[in-house]
């Protein structure tokens, strides 16, 4: 049977958008249209074979310049390298923070303490995790994104540090009740985030980029995958809420608001692209809030 | 034989073959124009505007004719101002120009007119608040018409020239206003201390507004000369480009 060559040329500028060059005859202009949105759409993964691409015996690949690209890893251990520095210069009262009669010294509230220490240990447990748990699927990002992370991170991270080890520190209205509720929160929350992480990272064998469903194992802090998609957000949130309500602080609930947004936006996008991946993909589960959002 | 097939398939299903493929295959490269409900939406919404801003106008010509001075006048359009710049809030998502410009600008300018300009009732007597009301009533007069006319598709040449030339001028002059003002506003938000909560508190939070001010007033400066280049690098193309045209005709 003979095949037909197609050429598909844009009407207004006349170049050449796309060679086929094995099309059936009896090849309907919606078949044709099909290939070549497939060859045009989405970009190709380092893994797919040449062979099995839709384009016949000549190939035309489109390279798109990416820009200046930095590793994942990279942006992670800065990003969180930078709060818990800068908390830390506000807990021991560097000079030029506050007034120079409070240099070095150190908060009579209790709260204030406990508060440094689930802030450093958090971001601790995000560094280790960037080096030895978590599995990338991308190797870098576009360069832009460590400004703009950073400002985010560090920024929110100073201004909430000012405020929790100010002179003037108010700590809670219910006093030590609030205090253990709060911390029993964000140390649940924290292990939840962990368990999550590590329920993730045993899905994928180690170098390898596939992509599986997750689903609960023995731990129970793993239970949370049969009604979210994404429970390592939603124990994030906790965690920064717990922390909100140990510190009674706005910025800190403002943060948890600015975080919540964005981890929802990411937690939307990979439910759905989990749904689109997989078509038995359970349907009780939500994004990240049970039953909700 | 191909050719000749592949052509008459184009020419025979030209209208559906032609838009189909353009919308999958290449996206959006020609944008679909508003359906006529939503086009009357808008002409509606465009030429109440324009109405709007011309009231501001001919309030304030009758005002100075009345004092014999211009001072003072923003008495005599702070309402319609109020009611007309705020009710631009509406248009960032319908305008045609870009939604963090279009945003960004009209916050900004309901944060004058209501934070600043309104809160701070000894600015009301400022000849820089003049300044900017002419600014932005002449600007968005000639806007809102030209939004008006591209709707209807017949918009006269002097209207486009207008809109991307006459910024060169009333842009800076309304940014010259906009920070008098402020400035001008700093000494009574210090004394009052207006909008601003100090420590300590329960929620452990402060906000300073003369602080604010300030950062606002300093923002100005990486902000004003991008969107000044963006609209002198807009001038250059739309303006040009209606020159090619005529050449053609």
């Amino acid at each position: 049977m003979k095949h037909y060559e197609v050429e598909i040329l844009d009407a207004k500028t006349r170049e050449k958008l796309c060679f086929l060059d094995k099309v059936e005859p009896q090849a309907t202009i919606a078949e044709i249209k099909n290939l070549f949105t497939k060859t045009q759409g989405k970009s190709l993964k380092d893994e797919d074979v040449l062979q099995k691409l839709p384009v016949g015996t000549t190939a035309t690949l489109y390279f798109r310049d990416l820009g200046a690209q930095i590793s994942w890893v990279t942006v992670f251990l800065t990003e969180y390298a930078g709060p818990l520095f800068i908390y830390l210069l506000f807990y021991f009262r560097v000079p030029f923070i506050y007034g120079h009669k409070y240099d070095f010294t150190s908060s009579r509230h209790t709260v204030v303490h406990l508060a440094c220490i689930c802030h450093s240990f958090h971001y601790v447990k995000r560094l280790l995790e960037t080096l030895f748990v978590h599995r990338f699927s991308h190797g870098t990002m576009p360069l832009r994104n460590i400004f703009k992370n950073c400002t985010y991170y560090w920024g929110f991270a100073a201004w909430m540090a000012y405020y929790i080890n100010h002179p003037l520190y108010t700590p809670p209205t219910y006093g030590a009740q609030q205090i253990k509720l709060a911390l029993a929160i964000f140390v649940i929350c924290q292990l939840g985030n962990f368990s999550i992480h590590m329920a993730l990272r045993d899905l994928r064998p180690a170098g390898s980029k596939t992509r599986k469903i997750p689903y609960p194992t023995k731990n129970p802090f793993t239970w949370l995958f049969l009604l979210v998609s994404c429970p390592n957000y939603t124990y994030e949130v906790g965690s920064w809420i717990g922390f909100a309500i140990m510190t009674q602080c706005l910025p800190v609930a403002l943060f948890s608001l600015v975080g919540f947004t964005q981890m929802t936006i990411w937690a939307k996008g990979k439910h759905r692209s989990y749904l689109k991946e997989f078509r038995d993909y359970p349907p009780l589960r939500m994004p990240i809030i049970p039953f909700l959002l | 034989m191909a050719a000749a097939a592949a052509t008459a398939a184009t020419k025979g299903n030209g209208g559906g073959g032609g838009r189909a493929g353009v919308g999958e295959a290449s996206g959006t490269r020609k944008k679909k124009g508003p359906g006529p409900v939503a086009t009357a939406y808008l002409v509606i919404y465009n030429v109440v505007m324009t109405a709007g801003w011309l009231v501001i106008a001919v309030g304030l010509v009758r005002a100075y004719l009345a004092k014999g001075s211009y001072h003072s006048l923003y008495y005599s359009i702070e309402k319609p101002l109020k009611f007309f710049q705020t009710g631009a809030l509406l248009e960032v998502r319908i305008v045609p120009s870009s939604v963090v410009l279009t945003s960004f600008q009209v916050m900004s300018r309901v944060f004058l007119i209501w934070a600043v300009t309104h809160s701070v009732k000894e600015v009301q007597s400022e000849d820089s608040v003049l300044l900017f009301v002419i600014a932005w009533t002449i600007t968005e007069i000639i806007r809102y018409s030209f939004y008006t006319f591209s709707l209807l598709n017949h918009l006269p040449y002097i209207i486009k020239w207008a809109r991307y030339t006459l910024f060169i001028v009333l842009y800076p002059m309304g940014v010259a206003g906009e920070l008098l003002t402020v400035y001008a506003a700093l000494p009574f938000v210090r004394q009052a201390g207006l909008y601003s909560i100090s420590l300590p508190n329960k929620y452990n939070f402060s906000f300073d507004y003369y602080a604010f001010l300030i950062l606002i007033m300093m923002s100005y400066i990486p902000i004003f000369p991008q969107l000044y280049f963006h609209m002198i690098h807009q001038r250059r193309k739309v303006l040009s480009r209606t020159e090619e045209y005529k050449k053609f005709e």
